[in-house]
């Protein structure tokens, strides 16, 4: 390779597209790390603060695209307090200022603002996709920002993220001019749509494919939606709630009907079931049904609904599928890749029969050979069931499986979950991502410290009795990438036995856990390279006194490898060590 | 974090239904936790949770029934999420929750939480403020003199002005609010308000 020329190794670069490729091709020798550098277009950047803007942009200066992540994980469940960090606008600052030609920003779980996204609108004249999953601190002011300056703008994504809906008009931000939209998803925005401006914005989008649409867009409107964009791929429907005239159920089949591309389907954020049917005609087409958020879609309405999607790779659900409706879907969905079953009363104030249990998993587990993904909220499990589904699909990627009930065993034998977590670990060769529930002892982290040999993610909550569990993950998942803890009793003595473990992670939570502020303090001693982060949001005050209780147990604690030391950006109740 | 044996579970912030038998839960939880320590064989400490820590401390989480509601972030369901497809913010659901509110003139109509209103006094000045516009609020006290009248829909489906029943019967039976025009209203069909020609 090294008597092509440097244009000849770049173009055969242009096909070495993941990112841990890159990344390996970048490190066989000096030319070569020069040549990836200034051909690299995308850049994924796991945790925001692992590097800082003026290093990326040193490294990289031809990006084109930036991922980046900010709060770890746990934040999604409010484990994390607001203003802990994760601001993305020092980053925009800097892209704009080094006049890098951005044209993609994808941001999850990032403190946004309207001063960002402005600035981002203003300085890339290039911006095409903008993609912001979990993010908070924005309104539709920002929106509007980039609708109004963002001239080539192909995508903007919006999932999940708590927005300040200022009931402007920013859809009517678009300029007339504006007819290159593929992707646009606002379904997380709370407050009404002017449905005029969005219908003539779909109407001059030839190239839409990918539309989801918020509460606020009602049936009739959904109807000249689809009239204008038959093209559509992938929908989400808004709501509508009051069962249709007949008149308006029919314009509506009609331009379903039309839409014979179709083949992701989400929303219906508020149903009436009745209006369903008008969407049967293409069911058949489907690979992608996200149903979690209509909870008002139950029984009967929904066996029919999934009973003609046969061709359906990825559902997610809530639990009010019950036992039966999985069976259902075994019986009728062989080419399921990815579940997940969310639960439908969260907050346990009602007895939830129609939950599902293990034999909702199990029955999924033996219909659906191709299942590699799963998310599984339930109230009860048994280790035969676990075995059982162990053996039915050994090719889990992904398997997620959370017991409503901390330190539930299995609802049978009364003994720990321990064998069934061992089967699934043991069996599935592949799995990357794993989250354990119900009770378990150290046990079942011997089974995953010796079987989870390409586990790069696991998640732990009320489980383990000593140190030793925590130890045998440490030691044996040679790939760990993520560590996330959660009440469990692991101590100091886990935290420290390999300190240089940490580097080769990306990065460890542990709270309500065993750790204590002079573990951390020995731990931070010695590693210039990890930011260890004590996040104590009452202990404000005690921390300035001068005699600390190095015995004090810390609350949160989290860890991160770094090239660029301790941030600046932190809260008062966040400590660095 | 709490520490054992200092008797503030009677302080505790609970979400579950009120009156459920603490004690109970508790007792069965040690039921389970004994089983599995005398099965397992466990050679470490006691303690009243059944899982063993190092420093003594029992788990924040032990000292408290194994309700779910109790626990931060548990179960794991994304914020957003939890939000979202909470069932109070189904307006099929008749009584407190958001109701559709829509005003005569404005083209899009509003949401609001009845139950975060105390009285009719509250809603008339959630009103002004939801629509930005005074005086609304003023028909639901001063009924004669004002240039709109509030009427709100019930179970039975028929339009009632508001203010004439007591709040928590009205709060109980309203589906949605409207706020006409009074020059409007007079063809509309009211239950009339009493015989006071």
């Amino acid at each position: 390779m090294n008597y092509f020329p440097d244009e000849v190794i770049e173009h055969v670069f242009d096909f070495v597209v993941s990112h841990k490729d890159r990344n390996s091709i970048s490190l066989v020798c000096k030319s070569w790390h020069k040549i990836e550098r200034f051909s690299r277009k995308e850049v994924f950047i796991g945790n925001c603060y692992a590097i800082n803007p003026e290093r990326l942009i040193g490294r990289f200066p031809c990006l084109k695209s930036l991922t980046l992540k900010g709060k770890p994980h746990f934040a999604d469940f409010n484990l994390v307090p607001h203003e802990w960090g994760g601001f993305v606008l020092p980053w925009i600052e800097a892209l704009a200022r080094s006049r890098v030609g951005l044209e993609e920003l994808r941001l999850k779980r990032m403190v946004v603002t309207d001063e960002s996204l402005e600035l981002l609108s203003r300085s890339f004249a290039n911006f095409k996709s903008l993609v912001l999953v979990s993010c908070e601190g924005f309104t539709t002011d920002g929106l509007a920002s980039i609708a109004t300056n963002c001239r080539h703008l192909r995508e903007l994504d919006l999932q999940e993220n708590e927005i300040d809906d200022h009931r402007g008009q920013w859809l009517n931000c678009f300029p007339d001019s504006c007819t290159t939209l593929i992707s646009l998803n606002f379904a997380c925005l709370k407050g009404e749509t002017n449905v005029a401006a969005l219908e003539r914005l779909v109407a001059r989008s030839p190239n839409l494919k990918s539309l989801k649409l918020n509460r606020a867009v009602p049936l009739d409107a959904l109807a000249r939606l689809m009239s204008c964009a038959p093209q559509l791929v992938d929908l989400g429907v808004g709501s509508y709630e009051n069962e249709p005239d007949p008149e308006s159920f029919a314009k509506l089949m009609t331009a379903i009907e039309k839409c014979i591309s179709l083949r992701s389907l989400s929303g219906f954020l508020e149903v009436a079931p009745l209006c369903l049917p008008a969407f049967y005609p293409i069911c058949q087409n489907l690979i992608s049904l996200n149903l979690s958020y209509a909870a008002e879609i139950q029984g009967n309405h929904l066996i029919k609904l999934i009973q003609l999607c046969k061709r359906l790779q990825r559902l997610w659900i809530l639990d009010s599928i019950g036992d039966k409706g999985l069976v259902v879907v075994a019986d009728t969905c062989k080419e399921l890749q990815e579940l997940r079953v969310f639960p439908s009363d969260v907050h346990g104030e009602e007895d939830n029969i129609a939950a599902v249990t293990e034999v909702g998993l199990v029955a999924i587990s033996a219909g659906c050979p191709k299942l590699h993904s799963i998310l599984y909220f339930c109230k009860q499990m048994t280790n035969a069931a676990l075995i059982a589904v162990a053996k039915n699909c050994p090719n889990f990627i992904r398997f997620r499986l959370c017991i409503l009930e901390p330190h539930k065993p299995d609802h049978i034998t009364s003994q720990s979950l321990d064998e069934g977590f061992g089967a699934i670990v043991q069996a599935c060769k592949g799995l990357r991502r794993l989250s354990v529930s119900g009770l378990l002892t150290d046990q079942v982290f011997l089974y995953i410290g010796m079987y989870a040999e390409q586990l790069e993610m696991l998640s732990i909550a009320f489980a383990g009795d000593t140190d030793k569990g925590m130890l045998y993950v440490l030691n044996g998942c040679k790939k760990m990438r993520k560590l996330e803890i959660r009440d469990s009793p692991f101590g100091n003595a886990a935290l420290l036995a390999d300190v240089g473990r940490y580097e080769t992670m990306r990065s460890l939570w542990m709270s309500s856990c065993e750790v204590t502020l002079g573990g951390c303090k020995r731990l931070a001693q010695n590693s210039p390279r990890l930011n260890v982060e004590i996040i104590n949001e009452n202990e404000n005050n005690r921390m300035e006194q001068n005699e600390e209780d190095e015995g004090e147990k810390v609350d949160k604690l989290y860890l991160y490898r770094t090239v660029v030391g301790t941030r600046k950006d932190a809260p008062p109740y966040v400590r660095i060590l | 974090m709490e520490k054992e044996g200092l008797g503030l579970e009677i302080t505790e912030l609970r979400l579950g239904l009120p009156g459920r038998d603490v004690a109970e839960k508790m007792m069965k939880k040690r039921a389970f936790t004994e089983m599995n320590m005398t099965s397992s064989g466990s050679n470490s400490d006691q303690c009243e949770s059944g899982v063993v820590s190092s420093g003594g401390d029992v788990e924040k989480v032990n000292d408290s029934p194994a309700a779910k509601s109790q626990v931060v972030g548990w179960p794991p369901v994304c914020s957003y999420r939890r939000k979202n497809s909470c069932k109070e913010a189904s307006t099929t659901k008749v009584g407190l929750g958001y109701v559709k509110v829509s005003m005569d003139g404005v083209p899009y109509l509003r949401k609001m939480d009845l139950g975060s209103s105390q009285g009719y006094d509250d809603l008339a000045f959630a009103l002004d403020k939801l629509f930005g516009i005074r005086g609304i609020g003023v028909a639901l006290k001063d009924g004669d003199n004002c240039e709109y009248v509030t009427i709100y829909e019930d179970k039975d489906g028929d339009w009632m002005l508001a203010g004439d029943v007591p709040w928590g019967m009205f709060i109980e039976s309203c589906k949605r609010l409207r706020i006409m025009k009074r020059s409007d209203a007079s063809g509309f069909g009211l239950q009339p308000r009493g015989v006071d020609e």
